[in-house]
């Protein structure tokens, strides 16, 4: 993905709300040294800049802006994106509520009418053959169809970007059967019509399908279901946040897998991550925002 | 193989044992004449449960010659109706036919516990039609007995009426599930249930055909108007099967089928132990006989 980004040889600027936080500071360094992006780094000035010195950074590298609080930082942040000054915001050591708050606002915020907020993450699995893209790991507990539909097309949105003409998209469960015990069966039969007749767009889409037979030939093989996702995903819709947060952490602690993500549905790409989360990734999320600029 | 036309039935029949068919309640002159006249045409054998002056007289009126014919004397529609339901469940007939008595009369007796046709599965109604603008025979259902199916009511009228279909030869059956339009509309139902047959279909849930809805009634019959509209769909403008919404959808469907496109019509009561002909009074009489033929056609014992 980073090859991709630096291929774009652009440079966008970067808000970044409540910056006072090590592995935020580094991830954007990086980004900046790498010529992806110019910061403008949003919180207690003071802070920032001892960490800058802790880590051995040049803080002039950065613009650096004073904040009182969370708050007035991510108002900031989302305030520089909504006039044009700034391409993605970022949420530093903000807490996500209070971010988010900044983000939804109905005057001053960044969300398209209407849209349904969601989130898209891509993983880099070293046991899968490509990228494989996930939603929703990180805002809606329990989506509803229309959430589902949004869900689908923001992820779908994202693959096409990275190059993915019609992307394969797998509407998760626990089998491929149709039961009146899962009601997410429903609802992905209504989508896999939707996407039969065109009312989704651009995707090859097939579910309930397991997670077998959604990434394993082998398993349709065996099983010998008829799926056009055929064990090739690209892109894996879950029934639940409870199913898909799980999912990437596992990947991500025990298969030595990463994952950049993005809230959808703004106008501008918003990063939002963990503040518990290495360095690493908050800057493969960068490069991801950059790419979907 | 599909029906080119109500006739191609005939073909099904020829060289096999001629079915039994008993007419409970027979002394009724629509119904009479109709099994008379499929008797007479070599389709069925009948055997005649009624007041046996009331049929005399309607066969002699009618110059019917019944001398061979054999004719069971109960006076009692009600026990008329149960004598030749009992025929059937004991495997001494292999289709019933309503006579001069009300359709909810004998199916009440069909569903009798003890001794009715009752088979677990869901009954309903398939009608079959031969009109000159389709290129060939479409069947029809439920026009006339479910009112208000629900997605499991649906699925067991599908697979009654692809078994039949199965039965009259049709391997793979192309199931249109109509709806007003085809796309997915989440406030019309019909298109809701219409996505999740399709899928259940794909996954070999409902087996031996092929599913697809929604169709609007264009799409499902008209190859041209599916292709206008974009459809990808092996069963647009090729239906072999109509699966309505409802029977006020169905209903006026058959009637305008009926009355304005001067469709022949066949149809039979499905999901019993035995084909039931069950046909009103303002049936024609070659809707009558026809429906007879298709009993005989899709009889399986």
């Amino acid at each position: 993905m980073e090859q991709k980004v630096l291929a774009l040889k652009k440079k966008y600027r970067i808000a970044v709300a409540w910056a006072q936080d090590h592995n935020t500071v580094g991830a954007i360094h990086m980004a900046v040294v790498k010529g992806l992006v110019e910061a403008v780094m949003i919180g207690k000035s003071a802070e920032i800049i001892k960490i800058c010195r802790a880590e051995k950074i040049d803080e002039k590298l950065f613009t650096i802006i004073e904040a009182e609080s969370e708050n007035q930082a991510s108002i900031k942040a989302v305030k520089l994106a909504k006039e044009g000054n700034a391409d993605i915001v970022m949420k530093g050591l903000a807490g996500t509520d209070k971010f988010l708050k900044a983000v939804m606002d109905k005057e001053n915020g960044l969300m398209l009418p209407n849209a349904v907020l969601s989130y898209v993450g891509a993983l880099e699995i070293p046991a899968y053959h490509k990228l494989l893209f996930l939603t929703d790991p990180a805002v809606i507990p329990f989506p509803d169809l229309d959430q589902k539909i949004a869900m689908a097309e923001y992820a779908i949105d994202m693959a096409r970007r990275f190059g993915i003409d019609k992307p394969k998209i797998a509407l998760l469960g626990a089998s491929e059967k149709m039961s009146r015990h899962f009601e997410n069966s429903v609802d992905y039969a209504i989508m896999c019509k939707m996407a039969d007749r065109g009312q989704i767009k651009s995707c090859v889409m097939d579910g309930p399908l397991d997670l077998f037979l959604a990434c394993d030939k082998k398993s349709i093989e065996i099983k010998g279901v008829e799926t056009p996702v055929n064990g090739d995903a690209d892109i894996l819709l879950f029934p639940s946040l409870e199913s898909s947060n799980p999912f990437y952490k596992g990947l991500m602690l025990f298969a030595k897998s990463e994952l950049a993500g993005l809230i959808r549905g703004t106008e501008k790409p918003v990063i939002v991550i963990s503040r518990s989360e290495s360095e690493k990734s908050k800057y493969f999320c960068i490069t991801l925002a950059c790419f979907m600029v | 193989m599909v029906l080119k036309n109500l006739n191609d039935l005939r073909r099904l029949i020829e060289g096999g044992p001629k079915k039994k068919l008993v007419l409970a309640a027979a002394q009724d002159q629509h119904s009479l004449g109709a099994v008379i006249k499929a008797w007479e045409e070599n389709i069925i054998d009948p055997i005649l449960i009624g007041d046996k002056d009331g049929i005399q007289n309607i066969c002699s009126l009618n110059n019917y010659d019944i001398t061979s014919l054999k004719i069971i004397h109960e006076p009692d529609l009600e026990k008329s109706v149960e004598m030749a339901v009992k025929m059937v469940s004991s495997k001494q007939a292999d289709i019933l036919m309503k006579g001069k008595i009300g359709s909810s009369a004998l199916l009440r007796c069909v569903l009798n516990k003890e001794w009715g046709l009752r088979t677990g599965n869901l009954l309903s109604h398939i009608a079959l039609f031969e009109v000159d603008t389709y290129h060939k025979v479409i069947a029809v259902t439920d026009v006339a007995m479910n009112i208000a199916p629900n997605l499991k009511e649906k699925i067991a009228i599908v697979n009654n009426s692809v078994a039949c279909l199965n039965r009259l030869g049709y391997n793979i059956p192309k199931v249109a599930v109509l709806g007003a339009v085809e796309m997915v509309n989440e406030n019309m139902g019909a298109t809701l249930d219409a996505a999740l047959l399709s899928k259940m279909n794909q996954r070999d849930q409902i087996r031996n055909c092929i599913i697809d809805g929604p169709l609007a009634f264009d799409n499902a019959v008209s190859i041209e108007s599916s292709r206008q509209k974009g459809i990808r769909s092996e069963v647009a403008g090729d239906t072999d099967l109509l699966l309505m919404p409802d029977i006020e959808v169905g209903n006026v469907l058959y009637k305008s089928l009926v009355f304005f496109a001067k469709a022949k019509v066949a149809s039979i009561i499905l999901g019993a132990l035995a084909p039931i002909v069950l046909t009103s009074r303002s049936d024609s009489e070659q809707a009558k006989f026809d429906s007879i033929l298709l009993a005989a056609a899709s009889s399986n014992s």
